[in-house]
């Protein structure tokens, strides 16, 4: 048997003895990995609404903020109770309105009161729904917070009237 | 038909004999094969004639060839989707009262706000047919506070409704300083207001009061002790005495605190302890000339220059008695430069105390003749 033969006989586990993992210590350019900036798709069919479709970079000057409050001020406090307050809101609203949440959930605070604004698809959804889902929301929420919750939404016909571009 | 209903009373009989039920009649069936399979019961025979074919007359399936026949499925009728009616702002008259339809601070609301208005951005023709977003279904415009429930008609409507509550501007206090003439004490507190379920917030209980030391009935020992007491919460830039407390849990409980801190340091200063009377040069505030050795070293040198001119010899040992002191004090020149002295110590070297100075020596040494 020639060593070439043997050579190619081992060839498995000479690929394997052959992987060795080094230590980089360059910096790595993350230059495709970005929050909040959805990819393209091939034929550009996703859907995107306002507030997805700015980049977060352009955030306070294309869009506005989603919360407000006086809590990040200088020298307020309640900042962590007031983030975590808002954490909530917002999962329980994806949850309660289930497939009809147009829109993110504008949170304002105006002293005791928190003031919930949304956009709420009417496709599958009917208007005695809504007002029920209203009350149940503003129920549980200003049970569990403490404060007035109170409810500003709008309606919109279709999840497609909130279509800002498709990329 | 006959053939049919011997069939179905052979299916009826079975399960009556299943069943082990003998009165037959118990069975209230309604329906009409059930009451021929009854009146066919009556005679015994038929039925026992039926038992012989019921090989032949078992209920087989029919193989159905998919796709043959047409398929009909019963569609559950669609539901009328209703159509949400106009917005409001179509059917508004133009004469209508604005207070009435944005009576609060509200989110924005597309269908009542009756002027057309855009928000958003649009970069190219991609991007919303390159229009920029309308009012209708816009989140942006529901992002920001808005102003229309403060229109003007609003903010009449509120003067006019809180208008009784109001008392008139008492009389005699039009101005800051007639203002400052009858109410000399000035009391500072502040109230937070903050997003959050609890109205308390522990920086409330701050409280201050600030007043002016020359509102107080003070002489010179008193005011100087005053200063002394209250330390560096007297500002002597603008004469403001600022007392403030947060030690106490309440505001109330603190404006109190700082009122008897006046009341006391007023009091205390007015007092003179025994241990006052042992007031050094040091101890002193201000530069005090009858206190210093400029005051001795100017009087001597002023009785030398009379013995000189009056031509005696022996000026060397010279001692002023306290009246011969007070007499050479009391004359003018020396109180014009007693005050000059003090000026330049107290207020400091500038050109105005520096020529005050210089005008006084040369008056005290009869340096210059008035020309």
């Amino acid at each position: 048997m020639s060593l070439h033969q043997v050579l190619f006989r081992t060839q498995p586990m000479g690929c394997f003895l052959h992987i060795s993992r080094g230590i980089s210590l360059s910096a790595t350019l993350a230059k495709n990995r970005k929050s909040g900036v959805p990819k393209i798709t091939p034929f550009r069919t996703k859907p995107l609404t306002y507030e997805e479709a700015i980049p977060p970079s352009r955030m306070n000057v294309r869009k506005g903020w989603l919360s407000f409050n006086t809590s990040n001020l200088h020298e307020e406090k309640r900042a962590g109770e007031t983030t975590f307050e808002d954490f909530l809101v917002r999962r329980f609203l994806t949850g309660t309105w289930h497939g009809s949440l147009a829109s993110e959930v504008v949170i304002k605070r105006r002293h005791n009161m928190l003031v919930l604004s949304f956009l709420v698809s009417m496709e599958r959804i009917l208007p005695r729904q809504v007002y029920f889902l209203q009350g149940y929301t503003e129920r549980m929420l200003s049970g569990w917070f403490k404060m007035p919750v109170k409810i500003e939404l709008q309606t919109v016909a279709s999840q497609k009237d909130m279509i800002f571009k498709k990329i | 038909m006959a053939t049919f209903n011997l069939y179905r009373a052979f299916r009826f009989s079975l399960n009556v004999s299943k069943s082990k039920t003998k009165d037959i009649e118990l069975k209230s069936c309604r329906s009409l094969h059930m009451s021929s399979f009854l009146r066919n019961a009556e005679n015994g025979d038929v039925v026992n004639a039926t038992e012989e074919t019921s090989a032949e007359a078992e209920e087989f399936r029919v193989f159905e060839i998919e796709g043959l026949k047409k398929a009909v499925s019963a569609r559950r009728a669609e539901r009328a989707t209703k159509r949400a009616p106009p917005p409001r702002y179509r059917s508004m008259p133009t004469d209508q009262d604005w207070t009435d339809v944005w009576p609060t601070a509200s989110t924005f609301k597309w269908s009542a706000v009756p002027f057309p208005v855009r928000q958003g951005f649009v970069e190219n023709s991609s991007e919303n047919e390159g229009v920029i977003p309308s009012k209708y279904a816009n989140l942006e415009l529901m992002k920001g506070p808005n102003f229309l429930h403060l229109t003007p008609a609003h903010v009449k409507k509120h003067c006019k409704a809180i208008k009784h509550l109001s008392t008139k501007w008492p009389e005699g206090l039009e101005t800051d300083e007639q203002c400052h003439k009858h109410f000399p004490l000035e009391s500072i507190t502040s109230d937070y207001v903050f997003a959050g379920p609890s109205l308390e917030d522990d920086r409330a209980r701050l409280a201050s009061i600030k007043f002016k030391l020359s509102d107080l009935e003070l002489d010179y020992h008193a005011k100087d002790k005053f200063i002394r007491l209250v330390g560096d919460r007297y500002n002597a830039d603008t004469d403001e005495v600022l007392f403030e407390s947060n030690r106490c849990p309440l505001k109330s409980q603190n404006l109190e605190y700082v009122k008897f801190l006046l009341t006391a340091v007023y009091f205390e200063s007015w007092k003179t302890e025994t241990w006052e009377q042992g007031k050094q040069l040091s101890d002193m505030e201000t530069y005090v000339w009858d206190m210093n050795k400029s005051r001795e070293t100017c009087l001597t040198l002023l009785a030398t220059m009379r013995a000189k001119d009056k031509g005696s010899e022996s000026v060397g040992d010279l001692k002023l008695s306290g009246a011969e002191a007070r007499a050479i004090c009391d004359l003018a020149e020396v109180r014009e430069y007693k005050t000059a002295v003090e000026n330049l110590f107290n207020d400091g070297e500038n050109s105005e105390t520096l020529d005050a100075y210089k005008a006084a020596v040369e008056r005290l040494l009869q340096l210059k003749t008035a020309a």
